[in-house]
């Protein structure tokens, strides 16, 4: 264990998912040709003026829900003023002063214990463009320019790499069920910066901190972190005096390399933006964006134990979102969640993943489901039958019915009809009886798959063993 | 009081406006800038400073605007009035530091 | 096409920072000499949608900076009624051609009185609007929360209609206020008795010449033996309106022209080696002396801790002085007073003194800081006859009272405005 306390703070940018960007009509896309999503409000042209999108407040209104925030309720907007060539007006519109949500936290578990880790401050601001390098230009598309972001700041209360990955893991996971942004970091839809500092003890004042900017995945996040602990310690160790800076974590050295020695403060000549008034947030505002969120992680995995499902199925399927919201539509049935849940990350995720496809985009209805799950239960469909009809079933519009019928699909359960078959084994097979009345239970095994075999595996195992033990005892 | 700034108080605010001034421009900037800045001064002089009042607008409240895609710029439209492009980017000398903001 | 109102086919005038598609809009600055926007503003929609012609854009102080529009990159106007004079600014094309009798028609813009005082130094008669009142939406920012679009004409009714035209709530605007449709023409030519006017010590004081305080007196004692109540008050903060109008105006625009950085639109720089000699070089030629001056001030203003014991504080001062008005409407319809100190300067007094341009506009000023309605009206001339103007200010959104009591003075007056210039060219 090292002799110094780690302190880390994380500040993480959110992209929004809206239709349009924060202060113009432009579409919020990404991945589409360049400078075809900008208006003249995008461009920073003179004369243009900011309008403000309902769905970034609705959005930010979630958001500082979910990170249990306080919320406030007259906010204004402020330039950050800045000349950068991604900064079209050179002034970034944001809230310095009136953050829309503040005091909050996220809850953790490190080591089997719960840790809270604080929010200082949530607000709105502006994405910049995106800039490109090619050799002595840099090319500029004004595509991301104004979408929609919230910055999510921790206080420095995070005290090792390990609590800021489970931070970050549980915020992408707050984010994404809560339909605020899509997290994508390799898109930049989420972006990280985290502030490190070390002190040999609590009581110290906080070491010099360094700023590690842009870091593309959670577990870079990590290692970026360890490793700036590692070099800050060595640092301390020889007593050398390091300035305040700015670095940057690059993935093919894995480590993080210095970007600039921080000036004495920037000088970002924050005011208050004129062009739009106070915004009020009424208690309509908030209690509509309130009651849309969607059931979040932590809620989903205690209903889904609670019904039946082991904890390594509920959290495989909340890994899975489209698959836990599709589950999430039988809460009030009395569906077995249990074999919904196999089912669902068995075959089905088999077939999904293997045609690249979601529950959506299959024919599987509610009500569909709801037989499906029914026959199983009561072993008029086995898994075998399903095997050989599932393609069907999430393919055709056809009932379950419908498929095994079309399919000459039978589950035979007729008594009688069974009998007949388990006494013409039993007949043929006379070495066998003797072995199982000589007590080789093996024989039963054997038996069983003759009985199948003859069925072509549509007979209900169950019953048909019901009617082998009963025969050979007779 | 002096009645001029010095040579670097000059520099820093001409830096903050990214505007570059020659030496002559400098001595004139020294007494000029003094001045208004003598001004502006005299708000010093007035009493009342609420720190609550934080915009300059009055009246209502912002509306808000429906998310609905609107119009957009042909690409063709954004570089025709910038100085340098190519292809459908805008193009700048090299960029020496990197990004302050977002 | 039907005529279906009454600016139909009229041409007008358009000040050069009002955004107009396909139309080349300079700001008249080196900055912008060339840029040809690839949108219109709303209140060249507006007037457009009433079949105006727009006709030409008018010469300005760069970026609306100045009251002599002496800082145009293309050289100041003369005025039209002698031609050593300024015209005033920073809407001084637009003044100088409605003055001349080119035109019925013509937009400003007022910051801090470039419309009223330019309208004063040329004898016509210029609207300021309470703010929101006109779209923001396309005219180039210099002070966000004080820029007003507003309407020049050689007469009351005409700049009436004219408002009438452009006025309304804008959706690209955030700042443009919720209004009830209205006439501004229909209190014209009513008669004034038991209107109550209100006339601030501040500006009859010795800062103003006296012949213009003679001359303000006059009407005063007109409105009174027509059956209306002049009471001389005192408003708090009037004198410090131009300090609060220094740090508002000049911080808003430090910010408003950091977007002429040379790479989306505009002059720019050749060859630069970096990008930070882009900035520099580009901005360095781009603007002019007045304009570099004001945003290396306004970045000091916001810069640090500045922005809270000047930015701050002025926004704060200034919410009590647009008490003060309002205060002052509670018990009065209107507020008058002379638009200006002097009339017309010569072309070729100095631009020494940085704070002057400023100064110019003192009594203009109070009502950009209060968000209120102000009209320059033509009341007579000095002795070198030179135009004398009444600067009538009004509560929020009562245009319609402003133009009430204009009207009634313009026709009791009956003065010949037309300069006579004889056919000679104005540029």
């Amino acid at each position: 264990m090292s002799k110094y306390i780690p302190t880390i703070g994380i500040e993480v940018h959110v992209e929004l998912k809206t239709n349009t960007k924060i202060f113009s009509s432009s579409k919020n896309g990404y991945g589409e040709s360049a400078n075809s999503l900008t208006n003249v409000i995008d461009l920073g042209y003179p004369g243009t003026l900011p309008t403000l999108n309902e769905e970034v407040i609705n959005l930010a209104i979630k958001a500082a829900t979910i990170l249990n925030c306080k919320i406030r309720r007259q906010m204004h907007f402020d330039r950050k003023n800045y000349f950068y060539p991604d900064n079209p007006k050179n002034y970034q519109i944001t809230q310095a002063r009136t953050p829309i949500g503040y005091d909050g936290y996220v809850e953790i578990e490190v080591n089997g214990e719960r840790k809270k880790i604080f929010i200082e401050e949530m607000h709105i601001e502006e994405d910049t463009c995106k800039s490109a390098h090619r050799g002595g230009v840099s090319l500029l598309d004004f595509n991301r320019a104004g979408v929609p972001l919230i910055e999510i700041v921790t206080k420095a209360c995070i005290s090792s790499s390990e609590e800021a990955k489970l931070y970050l893991e549980k915020l992408k996971e707050l984010l994404f069920y809560g339909d605020i942004s899509d997290c994508k970091m390799e898109e930049g839809s989420m972006r990280c910066d985290a502030n490190v500092s070390i002190r040999e003890n609590v009581k110290d004042p906080l070491g010099v901190k360094c700023e590690i900017k842009n870091i593309g995945s959670i577990s870079n996040v990590a290692i970026a972190i360890e490793k700036e602990i590692e070099r800050q310690e060595k640092l301390v160790d020889n007593h050398e005096t390091f300035q305040e800076q700015t670095r940057r974590f690059d993935d093919k050295l894995n480590d993080t390399i210095l970007m600039r020695v921080k000036e004495t403060g920037n000088d970002y000549r924050y005011f208050p933006e004129p062009d739009i008034p106070y915004v009020e947030l009424t208690d309509q505002m908030i209690s509509s964006a309130v009651t849309s969120i969607p059931m979040l992680p932590d809620e989903r995995r205690k209903l889904y134990i609670s019904r039946g499902v082991s904890e390594i199925n509920a959290n495989k399927l909340i890994a899975n979102r489209s698959l836990s919201d599709y589950l999430n539509q039988f809460i009030d049935t009395s569906l077995s969640f249990k074999e919904a849940v196999n089912l669902l990350l068995g075959d089905i995720s088999g077939y999904l993943n293997k045609n690249e496809k979601t529950i959506y985009d299959t024919t599987l209805t509610k009500e569909k489901f709801l037989d499906l799950i029914k026959k199983m239960e009561e072993n008029t469909l086995t898994s075998k039958n399903l095997k050989d009809i599932l393609k069907q079933i999430l393919e055709s519009e056809d009932s379950i019915d419908t498929i095994i019928k079309k399919c000459n699909i039978s589950n035979i359960t007729d008594t009688k009809m069974l009998e007949d078959i388990v006494l013409k084994i039993i007949n043929e097979n006379e070495e066998s009886v003797q072995d199982y009345k000589a007590g080789k239970d093996r024989a039963i095994k054997y038996l069983m798959g003759q009985i199948m075999k003859e069925t072509r595996g549509s007979a209900n195992p169950q019953i048909v063993n019901k009617i082998l033990i009963r025969e050979l005892n007779k | 009081m002096k009645d001029q700034l010095t040579k670097e108080e000059v520099l820093h605010v001409a830096n903050l406006a990214r505007i570059e001034i020659s030496d002559k421009e400098i001595d004139k900037y020294q007494i000029e800038l003094k001045q208004l800045l003598d001004d502006v001064e005299k708000i010093n002089d007035v009493e009342g400073y609420d720190e609550d009042i934080l915009i300059a607008c009055w009246g209502e409240n912002t509306n808000l605007r429906d998310d609905e895609i609107g119009n957009m710029l042909n690409p063709k439209e954004v570089i025709e009035s910038a100085p340098r492009h190519s292809g459908n980017y805008i193009e700048v000398p090299v960029v020496l530091s990197d990004g302050e903001g977002a | 096409m039907e005529v279906d109102n009454i600016l139909f086919g009229l041409p007008i005038a358009v000040k050069d920072n009002i955004i107009t598609k396909g139309l080349r809009t300079t700001c008249a600055s080196h900055m912008l000499d060339e840029f040809i926007p690839i949108y219109n503003a709303t209140v060249v929609e507006k007037i457009r949608k009433k079949n105006m012609i727009i006709i030409g854009k008018t010469n300005m102080d760069e970026f609306a900076m100045g009251s002599s529009s002496r800082t145009s990159y293309f050289g100041a106007p003369k005025n039209p009624w002698n031609k050593k004079k300024i015209s005033g600014g920073s809407s001084g094309g637009s003044a100088t051609t409605i003055a001349a009798r080119d035109l019925l028609f013509a937009l400003g813009s007022d910051t801090g009185g470039s419309i009223r005082q330019p309208a004063s130094y040329t004898g016509i008669v210029g609207m300021k609007p309470t703010y929101g009142r006109v779209s923001r939406f396309g005219l180039v920012a210099f002070a966000s929360s004080l820029d007003q679009i507003g309407p020049m004409t050689k007469n009351v009714y005409e700049n009436a209609l004219l408002l009438n035209a452009i006025v309304g709530k804008d959706e690209k605007d955030l700042t443009s206020a919720n209004q009830m449709e209205e006439d501004f023409t229909r209190l014209i030519g009513q008669d004034i008795k038991n209107m109550k006017i209100a006339v601030p010590n501040f500006f009859m004081s010795d800062i103003v010449d006296e012949e213009i305080r003679n001359k303000v007196e006059e009407i005063i004692k007109m409105l009174e033996n027509s059956g209306a109540v002049v009471d001389y008050i005192d408003v708090k903060y009037l004198e410090n309106t131009v300090t609060l109008y220094q740090i508002i105006a000049m911080g808003e625009a430090s910010s408003n022209l950091a977007r002429f950085d040379g790479i989306r639109y505009g002059y720019s720089k050749e060859n630069p080696k970096n990008i930070e000699q882009l900035y520099y070089k580009t901005r360095a030629e781009g603007f002019g002396e007045e304009v570099k001056r004001r945003i290396m001030v306004g970045s000091y203003l916001l810069s640090g801790e500045n922005a809270k014991t000047y930015y701050n504080k002025a926004l704060s001062i200034r919410d009590d002085m647009r008490k003060e008005f309002l205060n002052v409407f509670k018990d009065y319809d209107l507020i008058i007073g002379p638009t200006t100190t002097t009339t017309a300067y010569n072309l070729d007094d100095s631009m020494d003194d940085p704070s002057k341009s400023f100064m110019d506009d003192v009594l203009v000023i109070p009502a950009n800081m209060a968000g209120l309605p102000g009209l320059n009206l033509p009341i007579g001339f000095d002795y070198s006859h030179m135009p004398i103007g009444l600067h009538i200010i009004g509560n929020s959104f009562e245009e319609a009272k402003i133009y009430h009591l204009a009207s009634f003075i313009e026709k009791e007056l009956g003065l010949d405005l037309n300069p006579n210039l004889g056919g000679e060219e104005v540029e």
